[in-house]
């Protein structure tokens, strides 16, 4: 076991020294595109977080006309508090409304405005933050009511452009993944052809298959491992000098959990080119 | 030790290897298989190693039937045999040294057994003080050598040695050939395949000749010729 320790240790360093360009090759592929798929991840799981942020605070908004009889008001109330998608609704009256929009209008407009142009209105909680949508047209066109408004068409346009976004990284990572692969599957074969005679040799003494092939999978494995470890310090470096702000900003163990899922993937591209490279160029 | 029963090989391009060979090698037997280029000499050899496998008949080593071992219990199977090439098939960037230890040390000897026997081996073959030569430094006669110790330092039981001597000289042939008897009188099965009618002549061992994928002689004290010898 030890003499198979050592000699694996020694043969793949070999290997490794001497395809030293392709090797460098195959680590920075291994770096790059896995730097994307790391971004494509952290990115992801921001905007999750983020879109998941807002839409907590998502409030449906019934507009009263400013002509809406008081039994109107207390019907759409009613309706309200009876809806299976409403959590809570609290009424802001006529007058409440005035001091508000003095507030927010230039004073200008604002003076000119009366009491009773205002309209009333009812901030409603949504029960799930998605149904905010079914609950404003269900409300729609009942009478008194002006107008129901829900922030979710400009949840869904940020959704919609970060999705693309990710998309867009995912592809390219993909793309880079596969050149990896194949740069590592490469690598291995020209430390296989490098190697002939030694496996010619190794085959006729008698080494078994797996003693003939543990080198040139750990020499795959390597290039994944160190490739995936140059990508989590260029995430880290990334993330330090530009770190993510509010409700985009990730935990440490967010964070840690894509390092991990990073590294996994570089070792297995890293492994899964050579085993590639074995099945098809090592007659074993 | 060695048992062919009516073994035939044709490879792809139909170009017939062995026909209906029967053979049987006793332990410790030197064996001289001699015929012309094509003759189907190599395959013999190579059937022996399961590099090849016959289209017909059973092959026997050691009792054991090759044909029914596993493929990945083959290695093992090589583990008792030691090869020997015209060509040498030394590793040109090893030394002496390493190029014999590479040998146990791939089939997982441990270091102990591998810092004993390795000189014991050069020893043996007279290439104690070029232990830490190239092969590029040898002369082909002493590359041989290295090439005899790397296939008989494990102590395989039988030595298989495809033109051994093709490649050198008289004197150097007849280093290789006291060194190849010496290692059949220590109780190794040596089959030798080789054109060196000189050499033959003078051994006097069996001889098996091919031509053209048949078995046409078998004789115990034989020579390379055909007219002259005993016939089993």
């Amino acid at each position: 076991m030890l003499v198979f320790l050592r000699y694996t240790i020694r043969e793949t360093a070999t290997n490794l020294w001497r395809n030293r360009m392709m090797t460098i090759a195959a680590i920075l592929t291994v770096a790059v595109s896995l730097f994307l798929v790391g971004a494509a991840l952290i990115l992801k799981q921001s905007a999750a977080q983020a879109s998941a942020h807002w839409q907590g605070g998502t409030r449906v908004t019934v507009w009263m006309d400013a002509s809406a009889s008081q039994s109107e008001i207390s019907t759409i109330k009613s309706t309200l508090n009876s809806s299976p998608f409403v959590s809570s609704c609290v009424y802001h009256t006529q007058v409440e409304d005035w001091h508000e929009a003095q507030q927010l209008l230039p004073p200008n407009e604002a003076s000119v405005l009366t009491v009773n142009e205002v309209p009333s209105k009812f901030v409603c909680v949504p029960r799930v933050p998605t149904d905010a949508a079914q609950l404003a047209s269900a409300l729609q066109g009942q009478p008194g009511i002006y107008q129901v408004t829900a922030p979710y068409q400009q949840i869904r346009a940020m959704q919609h452009m970060i999705r693309i976004v990710q998309y867009v990284f995912l592809a390219l990572a993909l793309v880079l993944l596969i050149s990896a692969t194949v740069l590592i599957l490469n690598t291995i074969r020209m430390a296989i052809f490098a190697r002939r005679r030694e496996v010619a040799v190794m085959k006729l003494v008698g080494a078994t298959n797996w003693f003939i092939r543990v080198p040139f999978v750990t020499e795959g494995f390597i290039e994944g491992l160190i490739g995936s470890a140059i990508a989590v310090v260029g995430m880290t470096a990334l993330h330090t000098w530009y770190p993510l702000h509010g409700v985009y900003q990730l935990s440490t163990s967010d964070l840690l959990g894509t390092d991990i899922a990073v590294v996994a993937v570089g070792v297995f591209i890293g492994s899964a080119g050579s085993a590639m490279a074995i099945r098809r160029f090592l007659d074993v | 030790m060695i048992r062919f029963e009516n073994v035939s090989k044709t490879y792809k391009n139909g170009t017939p290897a062995l026909k209906n060979i029967s053979v049987n090698i006793e332990k410790g037997e030197f064996v001289f298989l001699v015929g012309s280029s094509g003759s189907g000499k190599t395959t013999f050899l190579r059937l022996l190693l399961r590099e090849e496998t016959p289209d017909e008949g059973r092959i026997l080593e050691a009792g054991r039937d090759v044909l029914k071992i596993k493929k990945w219990r083959v290695p093992y199977l090589r583990r008792n045999i030691g090869c020997v090439f015209q060509d040498f098939r030394l590793l040109p960037n090893k030394t002496v040294f390493e190029n014999v230890s590479f040998a146990l040390e791939v089939i997982g000897r441990p270091r102990e057994t591998i810092d004993t026997q390795v000189p014991q081996i050069l020893e043996l073959v007279g290439l104690s003080d070029k232990a830490n030569n190239l092969p590029s430094e040898l002369s082909g006669g002493e590359q041989q050598r290295v090439a005899v110790a790397r296939a008989f330092v494990n102590r395989p039981l039988i030595l298989l040695a495809d033109e051994p001597t093709g490649n050198l000289d008289p004197a150097n042939s007849e280093a290789i050939m006291a060194l190849l008897e010496r290692i059949n009188r220590a109780g190794t099965t040596v089959v030798m395949a080789t054109h060196d009618q000189a050499l033959v002549d003078r051994m006097r061992r069996r001889v098996i000749e091919l031509d053209r994928g048949e078995m046409v002689r078998d004789q115990a004290r034989g020579v390379y010729g055909t007219d002259s010898g005993e016939t089993l």
